[in-house]
């Protein structure tokens, strides 16, 4: 079988809605962090398909852009996270209610 | 590449490495000077870094390109300038906050000046990817100013939100840049303009800008993408929220001029019927939601929804009238919000809590204090003669006459109307708090030390300046939208013949 484009842009597509199902449906912070991750890597492989099937190589470029950015956001999330943890002993969603009217 | 177009950037970026390094030899109860220092430098930034613009110049060109990922010209001057501002003020917002933090004073002053450089880029991105950067680099420091006072569980849980919502949008928006890039083949802002007829029927296209839109509608908190503003303005530091009111929501706004008047005008002229609805709903959600309201740093929050609404209508009618509109309308939001933020940093220390009650005699206890705040609210309201009025009547202007030919453009003046009479009633709230609200124990006069009387005075000067002597303004962004090429809709060519 051949692999085109169309199959690519398929999987980013799925990945990206499988993300979005979990930051949507999932209520533990952790998870739906991982889910926002996977959101990211759906951009990278769309766009590295792109990237490939139309013979331009800025595609790959802004890819190292998206991990180094997402690599960042990881250090500064989990570290927040952790922070959390320890004052409220809970990385739950639910939990989350002390901003409110 | 000629550096010199990157001057302030470059700066900028030198004075905030500057400042984390300096930490390592002062010692920590001198610290807080480093944010005086700081706001020095971004005052010489500001009044020596920026030449005036002769022509539109690129820098990160490709070789043999015409355009680059970074533009520099009079609408990025004007933002830039704004930038700067802001962030003198925030800067001097923080110091006078800083004794608050029980560690990591510099690192705040730092990170302010981090996320002023992701706004600076902001103002000059030229393309996708440098537009994403820039804007990451912003969301990234505020992840982390927004819950710089880790021990109180309302800074985290208001950093964890804006994580989260951050970084969806962020993924919402870098999806549609791949789907940008795979249909247009590239990211440069002036390229896509180029291609953007054949683009305009390309749904994969559409739908990649469709997403862009909404990564920038968040930082902007417009409607669909609005409900982490009240939390995390609530929940944050005071010079963090004023930052973030300010400078990340002008850095979203200047990023929408770019892209819908500059990359995809004609697009944008098709879907000006769907600005119209965001607008009309990011006013109603805005001011409903506000009138129950007891925190005033979340009343902030709505009315900064509810302004962001305001400012919409600048693209909702699609004009350079409308878009001058918004540039004077935000230059308003800036004095005016710092301002409120500057007397709620002082407020916030002499009482516990940021409930409006709390405001309770605060017009004998200090009438400086009472009067500044009196003023930005009445100018938050649109009340001749300050800033806010003027801002509101020029974006009103700009639809006003499209009404005739569009009755949806009606729709959204009687809404804006309905916004502005609303908000009278919970700005006023706050007035009545300050000057006859009944309760007060704590009658003790509130000293004011030197950085909050400059910043005060330069917001108030501002915010008469502003509303007395539009002129000056309009003549600065009058020049600066002109490198933007709205179309009109073709609903209002047809019916106007």
């Amino acid at each position: 079988m051949n692999v085109t484009l169309n199959h690519y842009l398929v999987v980013s597509v799925l990945l990206f809605c499988l993300g979005l199902f979990g930051v949507l449906a999932r209520r533990n912070v952790l998870v739906i962090y991982m889910s926002l991750e996977l959101m990211l890597n759906a951009a990278n492989l769309a766009l590295v398909a792109f990237s490939r099937f139309n013979n331009n190589l800025n595609g790959q470029v802004m890819v190292f852009f998206i991990i180094t950015v997402a690599a960042a956001e990881v250090a500064v999330g989990l570290s927040l996270i952790v922070a959390l943890y320890r004052k409220r002993q809970t990385a739950h969603v639910e939990d989350l209610t002390s901003l409110k009217l | 590449m000629n550096y010199s177009l990157l001057l302030v950037e470059i700066l900028v970026a030198v004075l905030g490495l500057g400042v984390l390094l300096a930490d390592l030899w002062i010692p920590a109860e001198h610290r807080r000077k480093l944010g005086y220092a700081a706001a020095a430098g971004l005052t010489l930034i500001f009044f020596v870094g920026l030449s005036d613009v002769t022509e539109t110049s690129y820098a990160f060109t490709a070789p043999g390109a015409r355009t680059g990922m970074y533009v520099f010209d009079s609408l990025s001057v004007f933002f830039k300038e704004f930038f700067l501002l802001a962030g003198i003020i925030v800067m001097l917002l923080s110091v006078a906050f800083s004794d608050r933090f029980t560690t990591g004073v510099s690192e705040f002053f730092s990170l302010t000046l981090f996320a002023l450089l992701g706004m600076l880029f902001a103002a000059s991105a030229n393309d996708f990817v440098l537009m994403f950067a820039a804007l990451e680099l912003i969301t990234i420091t505020f992840v982390v100013l927004n819950s710089y006072q880790r021990n109180r569980a309302a800074s985290i849980e208001a950093g964890v939100k804006y994580l989260i919502l951050g970084a969806l949008a962020s993924a919402i928006m870098v999806f549609g840049i791949a789907l940008v890039f795979g249909s247009a083949n590239t990211t440069n802002f002036n390229e896509i303009f180029l291609a953007q007829k054949q683009l305009a029927g390309n749904p994969v296209f559409l739908a990649g800008l469709a997403m862009v839109l909404g990564g920038l509608a968040f930082k902007v908190a417009a409607v669909p993408f609005q409900v982490w503003a009240p939390d995390v303005y609530q929940g944050s530091p005071a010079p963090a929220t004023a930052f973030l009111a300010v400078g990340s929501k002008a850095a979203g706004f200047v990023l929408l001029l770019r892209v819908l008047f500059g990359v995809v005008p004609q697009i944008t002229a098709q879907w000006n019927h769907l600005l119209v609805v965001i607008a009309a709903l990011t006013i109603l959600y805005g001011s409903l939601c506000a009138i129950p309201q007891r925190s005033l740093k979340r009343l902030m929050g709505y009315s900064s929804i509810a302004n962001a609404g305001y400012l919409l209508i600048g693209f909702a009618s699609v004009s350079k009238a409308g878009a001058a509109g918004v540039l004077f309308y935000l230059g308003g939001y800036l004095f005016t919000v710092l301002a409120t933020f500057t007397v709620l940093c002082v407020i916030l220390r002499h009482t516990d809590s940021d409930d409006i009650s709390s405001l309770a005699g605060l017009g004998q206890r200090s009438p400086v204090l009472a009067g500044v705040l009196s003023l930005s609210m009445v100018s938050l309201a649109g009340i001749p003669p300050l800033a806010g009025f003027f801002g509101k009547f020029l974006l009103l202007k700009s639809i006003v006459m499209l009404g005739v030919r569009d009755p949806a453009y009606y729709c959204l003046l009687a809404v804006a109307l309905l916004g502005v009479v609303i908000s009278l009633y919970y700005y006023f709230g706050v007035i009545k708090a300050v000057y006859w609200g009944g309760g007060a124990v704590d009658l003790s006069p509130i000293p004011l030390d030197w950085p909050v009387r400059i910043s005060l005075t330069v917001c108030v000067l501002g915010m008469f300046w502003l509303g007395v002597f539009p002129d000056h303004v309009v003549k600065l962004s009058t020049p600066a939208v002109e490198v933007l090429k709205p179309e009109a809709p073709a609903s209002l060519h047809e019916k106007g013949r």
